[in-house]
């Protein structure tokens, strides 16, 4: 959709990373397994699968419940780690990472947006978008008002998210995700709480992010509308990419 | 208020903890409860053990020699006395005879216990007058005596047909000891041999238990010819009662801190079962596990320091009235025994707060973010 020229959807083999422009993607899996123990049951939610995100790449997974979208999602956020295959992140082979290491690597070059928002209820819109850098030194909180002004919300700076609509509170959630200057923005159904036109709006922000800022952003949905606005989408079944 | 980026964990504490204002107030209740059950009976205890030592304090200094049981003479000789002297160096020594005599004004007469010494100064206050030292003639009479019989300072008394001048009327002196005497002569209105007890003034209460006995090691050869008795050792017995009395109250108010801490681990469970999906949230934008350990952290402790303070203010209210009461110096709250109570209440209840705080943290801490995704 988009004819931005950063997208090159049609790379997906890494050169050599001593030249000039990063150009490995900025997340990666390489034939990821992930299999949950149910009873004596072993259910494979990913099944070798490989999968690369360009910055300023626009990707959309789709698939019907339970096909492993949100374990892809997971494994992608270094939230969950797979049971065999390679996960890379801008380029660092992160699979074998602690706890610390992949909370501090999400704190870097991540940003997350949920389906629900999940914004804190009692604090004010600035501070929501703070809430990355709320043990990190140094004061961002000019950049937390200059990231709501461009989301439209620069009246709303110390409002708290029940005095927000349901829109305001995800450009609310989308500027939490930039505030770290992430590589990565992963959305989880970040248009399924809103209306059509909210959805839409919401949208163009994920489009602008990923040209303008050269981000990489997969967004997680059953939204046909979603797909749009995406440079391509992955089609997830069962665990395998189709 | 507390700003979001200089003091994050305290003001998530803070505002989590407003935002469940009757659960965090029923908590901080049990906190209050326990830090009054600590400061409020430790600041009534001392009350109540400062008035009892007030009763007593004029006369712990004294050692009442008496002959001993192997004392066939019933007298304390004169040997003996210098032996005393000797070993109590230092304190005073009053030799005294007492004995039943008929005292007797121009209206009134009364059949008394008489004592007879030359140093009364030494053991007694006058209200009105001076008391000889030494007391060569005249005699001392109680406040009450002198109202029986109708006299006044300066006005005569016959004791035993004898005439004695009023020279000085005697301060009542409370509790144990040589009170309770009501007519005084000079040593030698009782003319004989010996005497019935001695009294030594040591230097403190201390000083008095230690020659209580000195005393007796020193004179009795073999035979328990003396004995002493000192005031010190009840007030002793009696500190170390109300020292006793104390710490079990002290142990019952710190069970009911342990309990306000079993509380505030229920509710901060409870609290941080229902946050988690916000927990998940911090965790998956880069919060790292302790940073969440130290939220949940802060709000624990932040619920032991309300909850302190305001049973701190409460325990002074308490202790305010209480002395009051008591002593009539409300302002001996603020005594630094009880500065300590105060501070041992508060610094338990903050204590105990964090530590039921613990385990709510690590539970919060290990949240799985990937929990929040599935939402």
């Amino acid at each position: 959709m988009t004819d931005s020229d950063s997208v090159d959807g049609g790379v997906d083999v890494t050169p050599p990373p001593d030249d000039g422009p990063p150009a490995h993607p900025v997340a990666e899996l390489d034939d990821v397994t992930k299999q949950y123990r149910s009873g004596d049951e072993v259910i494979d939610a990913l099944s070798h699968v490989d999968f690369a995100v360009e910055p300023g790449e626009m990707v959309a997974v789709m698939g019907p419940s339970g096909s492993g979208k949100s374990t892809l999602l997971n494994v992608l956020g270094l939230l969950d780690v797979p049971t065999s295959g390679i996960v890379r992140l801008d380029g660092d082979d992160v699979t074998s990472y602690d706890d610390e290491q992949r909370t501090m690597a999400r704190r870097r070059t991540i940003g997350f947006v949920f389906q629900s928002f999940h914004l804190v209820p009692m604090l004010t819109a600035t501070e929501n978008v703070l809430v990355p850098t709320m043990f990190v030194r140094g004061n961002q909180r000019d950049r937390a008002e200059d990231l709501l002004h461009r989301m439209g919300l620069g009246d709303r700076l110390d409002h708290r998210p029940d005095q927000l609509s349901g829109g305001q509170r995800q450009r609310v959630a989308i500027a939490r995700a930039l505030i770290n200057e992430p590589r990565l923005v992963l959305a989880d159904e970040p248009t399924g709480n809103l209306d059509r036109d909210t959805g839409r709006k919401i949208l163009e922000e994920f489009e602008r992010i990923s040209s303008e800022r050269d981000v990489g952003v997969v967004a997680v949905t059953h939204d046909e509308l979603v797909t749009e606005f995406t440079d391509r989408t992955v089609e997830l079944i069962d665990g395998v990419v189709q | 208020m507390i700003d979001f980026l200089d003091a994050p964990a305290l003001r998530m504490a803070w505002l989590n903890l407003w935002r469940n204002r009757l659960r965090t107030g029923l908590a901080a209740l049990g906190v209050v409860i326990g830090v009054v059950a600590i400061a409020a009976i430790g600041i009534t205890g001392t009350a109540i053990q400062t008035g009892a030592t007030q009763q007593l304090g004029d006369i712990s200094n004294t050692v009442t020699v008496f002959p001993g049981e192997d004392n066939t003479d019933g007298i304390i000789t004169d040997s003996q006395v210098n032996a005393i002297e000797r070993a109590a160096a230092g304190a005073t020594v009053v030799p005294q005879r007492s004995e039943a005599m008929t005292v007797s004004s121009r209206s009134e007469s009364r059949r008394v216990t008489v004592e007879a010494t030359s140093q009364p100064a030494s053991l007694y206050t006058a209200s009105a007058g001076t008391i000889p030292s030494p007391m060569r003639s005249g005699v001392l009479l109680s406040e009450e005596m002198a109202a029986d019989l109708g006299v006044s300072l300066g006005q005569t008394v016959s004791v035993d047909g004898r005439s004695y001048r009023v020279v000085a009327i005697l301060e009542p002196s409370g509790g144990f000891g040589p009170g309770g005497v009501s007519v005084v002569l000079p040593l030698d209105a009782i003319d004989r041999d010996g005497y019935d007890q001695v009294t030594v003034v040591a230097t403190g209460g201390a000083d008095a238990q230690r020659l209580a006995q000195v005393i007796p090691a020193e004179v009795n050869q073999r035979d328990q010819v003396v004995d002493t008795f000192t005031p010190a050792d009840i007030q002793q017995a009696i500190s170390g009662f109300f020292a006793t009395l104390n710490a079990a109250l002290l142990g019952v108010g710190s069970i009911s801190l342990v309990v306000a801490g079993v509380s505030i681990l229920n509710v901060m469970l409870m609290s941080v079962v229902e946050r988690r999906a916000e927990i998940g949230v911090f965790r998956a934008v880069g919060i790292r596990r302790r940073e969440v350990m130290r939220m949940i952290l802060a709000e624990a402790a932040l619920l032991g320091v309300v909850g302190g303070l305001v049973g701190v203010v409460l325990s002074v209210v308490i202790g305010y009235t209480v002395n009051a009461q008591l002593l009539g110096d409300p302002m001996l709250v603020f005594a630094s025994r009880n500065l300590l109570f105060l501070g041992l209440g508060f610094g338990f209840a903050v204590f105990a707060s964090t530590i039921s705080g613990l385990y709510p943290a690590w539970k919060a801490s290990t949240a799985n973010p990937v929990e929040v995704l599935r939402g």
